[in-house]
């Protein structure tokens, strides 16, 4: 089969790849690279559950082709631990009690991440519109909401 | 009881979450095995239709493939979860009976080689005549999905109880109403996804699934395997919500495959074939017949209620059964009788829901608001005078012990100001209340117990192995904290072996509310038989009365004075050098009445013990489009003992979304056997946008044989959080709605009607 060489950047790491021209982004992470985080739920953009932050945005894998993220930087959930030390968004779901069933949470906390990359004090409402983008269907949401508004708190 | 508890009560982090957070938790797709192959189903086009002829050789000769499959190369051993309900083969070789019903399967090297397989497998099919309305379906005359269901009528569930006739014609006031809901999809976020691996005789699956030693069983019985060959492990589940209790098509479709090829197979579903191929939701239609006294007492409840089966059985008795017993559970019906219909259809595969029965529950709910209305009464009263109070029995003799359905009703009252704002509504304005009652447990026969084992091991570190199983709602964390606090240890030194059927033993699953009553409770009990033994070597070191040990953070200590301690690793060491190590087994079994059977015998204790809910949901009604809002919604939960109160608030909170939010907004939308709304696009998942302001109140009863007085956390609000939304829309309309969920459009004609009549 056909195959096409894609360098990128992820978690910090320089790779290159033979993919497939019409292979997705979620399929490169999760079949090639086994960063397993990124999750399909519905594979047509609909729910935020493969969220990935791509060159600062966060982007739904499963829309992206991997062919197009050449020279890009990529962060995934696996990448979000500093030194060993967890992201205040990683403390924050877990504190608040944001996370039941966690498919869902890889995609909300890069959305999260996203958000508080480029607004430091995101107000609730923000918060809310922000992450209006990914399906949970456990939490009802509130807990996330409050992870977030507690994980801005504790970076500002 | 002791009060003074360490850690169950507090709102600890879950012990499940870290693994989660970071990405490292895996699901079944996220799953590779050297080898692994990864397969493809082919569904049936049609909705009806008899299967002529299946031929796959064509499959097997594309390079990659390595095994394809059908209904002929299965034993034809049909799944019913009772004997008298066994017709689902699962893979067929007469007919199918729904479009996406699964005809035959290939395992290929990869996806791509698996598709152009599917391609070349040949069926001849003849279609036949097909039905998907169930009043249809039951009609003289319409084509018989099955031969040996009469009128498509899978399951009667017939109760009676006093003299529903007579009463009825004495009753001051009588009212009789049709409701109609569609069924709503489960959307778990995880769609269905096995991997199971055959090697040496023993088949190894992983697949999220709410009862792992259940699912065993089902398919050694259709592969015909020894019990212990079959070995359901353990993984993470990404949601269940009912619709992962049963044994699933591709669980066949994946053991087949593995044993045909001798490699791992994967398969995973798309969020479409989720929708129209794992299971679904009853639509139904309830009938709803009340006779109240003047001062609002139900003198008695005539009740018919059809429920769309799809093609198969499934769990059919217990959904014919489950929303009258709730409702039963909850209210004194000194008369009632309740006529349960569960018909075919040529629609998808259907099973139990967290939220099953919404036209019914709502439809009550809604109806004796109405009914308070017109004898001037308040809805508040009226639940208060009807509500069952500790000690009584239900219409079907079950007995309630710990109830706390007064202070819930309480509660969501007065945090909301109802009375004084149902009663002066403003325009288009309004609030309503919906109570529910809540089985913990269900008669599973020798299921319905629970099992535990632990082992303390020779750091002081604790090892649980417990059939239990996590769908997401925080049952292997709750076990964790309960064992946390009997043998006081800290979580992060206890280690979970769970539903694993190879080591953990039976226990009822996640899909009756049992975990907490029953699988928490073999826990406790398996770790307070560890505990006397760490107590008494303790006791005997720090020459102390076995009374007067505690056990915390991983020590013994003296109560008397605490300065007295040695740490439980020395107690376990010693243990090892006495022969003795320390381990601890330990059950429960509810007390439930075993002669019961939902269909000849519907009556006798149904449960250990019942929870009791009550939501408030407050509406704006926007008058020129029918479209609802809802600002706040309020709801009291006795769940007994809260082990984790944030669990709990979580499980409330997740409920409100999925029962109250998607009465405004969600339902399966069909043309004839076809669902229009498979996917996340077509059908609308409440988002955060969507949510009201929740305030989610516990409620503790302290349930006497509880673990920790516990009972369940939180299904209550998944059913009367559709019941408040309801009546809120009731209240603020002058109308009783018709039919879930409650869209703009029907809104409308709610409106309209309400001009109609002035
Ligand atoms: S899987 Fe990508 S948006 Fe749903
Ligand atoms: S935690 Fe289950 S989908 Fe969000």
């Amino acid at each position: 089969m056909k195959t096409m060489k894609v360098s990128f950047n992820v978690n910090s790491e320089d790779v290159t790849l033979d993919v497939r021209p019409y292979e997705t982004l979620l399929e490169t992470l999760r079949e090639r690279l086994f960063l397993t985080g990124a999750k399909e739920a519905c594979g047509l953009g609909a729910c935020g559950a493969c969220t990935v932050i791509v060159n600062g945005i966060p982007l739904r894998s499963c829309l992206v082709l991997t062919p197009e993220v050449e020279g890009a930087t990529i962060m995934t959930v696996e990448g979000l631990r500093e030194d060993g030390n967890l992201h205040p968004l990683q403390e924050t779901f877990m504190e608040k009690g944001a996370v039941q069933c966690g498919f869902c949470t890889s995609g909300m906390i890069m959305t999260a991440k996203a958000l508080l990359d480029r607004n430091k004090r995101p107000t609730k409402k923000e918060i809310v519109t922000t992450i209006s983008s990914n399906v949970c269907r456990c939490t009802g949401y509130k807990k996330i909401v409050e992870a977030v508004e507690e994980a801005a708190k504790r970076m500002a | 009881m002791k009060d003074d508890l360490n850690i169950v009560g507090k709102r600890v982090v879950r012990s499940d979450s870290l693994a989660k957070v970071t990405g490292e938790a895996r699901y079944t797709a996220d799953l590779t095995f050297p080898g692994m192959l990864v397969a493809k189903v082919l569904r049936s086009p049609y909705p009806h239709a008899k299967i002529v002829g299946i031929d796959v050789s064509k499959a097997l000769k594309v390079p990659g493939v390595k095994a394809a499959i059908s209904g002929f190369d299965s034993y034809g051993v049909k799944w019913g979860v009772f004997r008298y309900t066994q017709d689902h083969a699962m893979l067929h070789t007469d007919k199918v009976r729904y479009i996406g019903e699964d005809v035959a399967a290939v395992a290929a090297v990869d996806e791509e080689t698996a598709m152009e397989a599917l391609a070349r497998i040949k069926v001849d099919y003849e279609p036949l005549p097909a039905v998907y309305d169930p009043m249809e379906s039951m009609k003289d005359g319409a084509p018989q999905i099955h031969d040996q269901y009469k009128n498509n009528i899978n399951i009667h569930i017939h109760i009676d109880v006093g003299e529903v006739d007579r009463v009825m014609e004495k009753a001051y006031l009588v009212r009789e109403d049709t409701f109609k809901a569609a069924g709503e999809a489960y959307a778990m976020m995880e769609p269905y996804a096995v991997v199971a691996c055959f090697k040496s005789g023993y088949l190894d699956l992983y697949m999220p699934n709410a009862g792992p030693h259940v699912r065993a069983k089902a398919l050694s019985n259709m592969l015909r395997l020894p019990l212990n060959r079959v070995r359901i492990r353990h993984i993470n589940s990404g949601g269940a919500f009912g619709g992962r209790s049963e044994v699933a098509p591709g669980d066949l479709v994946a053991s087949l495959l593995t044993m045909k090829s001798g490699k791992p197979v994967k398969l995973v579903l798309s969020r479409e074939e989720n929708a129209t191929s794992s299971r679904q939701v009853h639509d139904m239609i309830a009938t709803v017949k009340t006779g109240m006294k003047k001062d609002g007492t139900i003198l008695a409840k005539d009740f018919r209620v059809i429920y769309d089966g799809g093609a198969y059985s499934s769990t059919g008795p217990i959904a014919t059964s489950i929303p009258f017993y709730v409702y039963e559970e909850c209210y004194r019906f000194p008369n009632v009788r309740y006529n349960g219909y569960r018909v075919f259809t040529n629609k998808g595969i259907r099973g139990m829901y967290g939220c099953h029965g919404r036209a019914f529950l709502a439809g009550n709910e809604a109806q004796m608001d109405m009914m308070a209305k017109e004898l001037g009464l308040d809805p508040v009263d009226v639940r208060l005078k009807n509500g069952l109070k500790p000690g009584e029995m239900t219409a079907t003799r079950s007995k309630i012990t710990s109830c706390g359905l007064k202070e819930t009703i309480v509660t969501a009252s007065e945090k909301t100001n109802f009375r004084k704002r149902w009663a002066k509504p403003s325009r288009l304005k309004g609030v309503g209340m919906g109570c529910v009652a809540i089985m913990c447990g269900f008669p599973m026969g020798f299921r319905s117990g629970s099992s535990c084992y632990v082992k303390i091991n020779d750091d002081g570190q604790v090892t649980l192995v417990t059939g239990l199983v996590d769908n997401g709602q925080g049952n292997e964390s709750m076990v964790v904290q309960v064992a946390s606090e009997v043998l006081g240890v800290p979580m992060r030194d206890i280690n979970l072996v769970n539903a694993d059927t190879e080591v953990t033993n039976l226990d009822p699953g996640a899909y009756s509310q049992a975990a907490a009553f029953v699988g928490a409770n073999a826990v406790r009990v398996a770790c307070e038989d560890a505990r006397g033994k760490i107590v008494a070597i303790a006791a005997e070191k720090l020459k102390v009365k076995v009374k007067d040990i505690g056990l915390k953070d991983g020590a013994a200590y003296s109560l008397k004075n605490p300065d007295k301690k040695m740490p439980i690793s020395w107690v376990v060491r010693e243990a090892f050098f006495r022969g003795e190590p320390i381990t601890g087994t330990g059950s429960f079994f509810p007390n439930i009445d075993f002669e019961r059977e939902w269909v000849t015998r519907p009556w006798g204790q149904m449960a250990g013990t019942f929870s009791f809910g009550t939501s408030v949901a407050e509406v704006n009604i926007d008058g020129e489009t029918g479209k609802i809002a809802m600002p706040r919604f309020t709801s009291a939960h006795d769940c007994g003992r809260a082990i984790n109160p944030m669990a709990v608030e979580g499980q409330m909170e997740g409920s409100i979304q999925q029962a109250g939010v998607a009465a405004i907004t969600e339902g399966n939308l069909w043309d004839k056997g076809y669902l229009l709304n498979p996917n996340l696009l077509e059908y609308k998942v409440p988002l955060a946008c969507d949510m009201p302001d929740m305030d989610t109140i516990i409620v503790s009863s302290r349930d006497p044989a509880g673990p920790f007085g516990a009972k369940e956390g939180g299904l209550t609000v998944r059913m009367n959080a559709y019941s408040a939304v309801a009546c809120a829309v009731a209240n603020a309309t002058g109308e009783l709605f018709s039919e879930l969920p409650l869209t703009p459009d029907r809104v409308m004609k709610m409106l309209e009607r309400k001009k109609g009549v002035k």
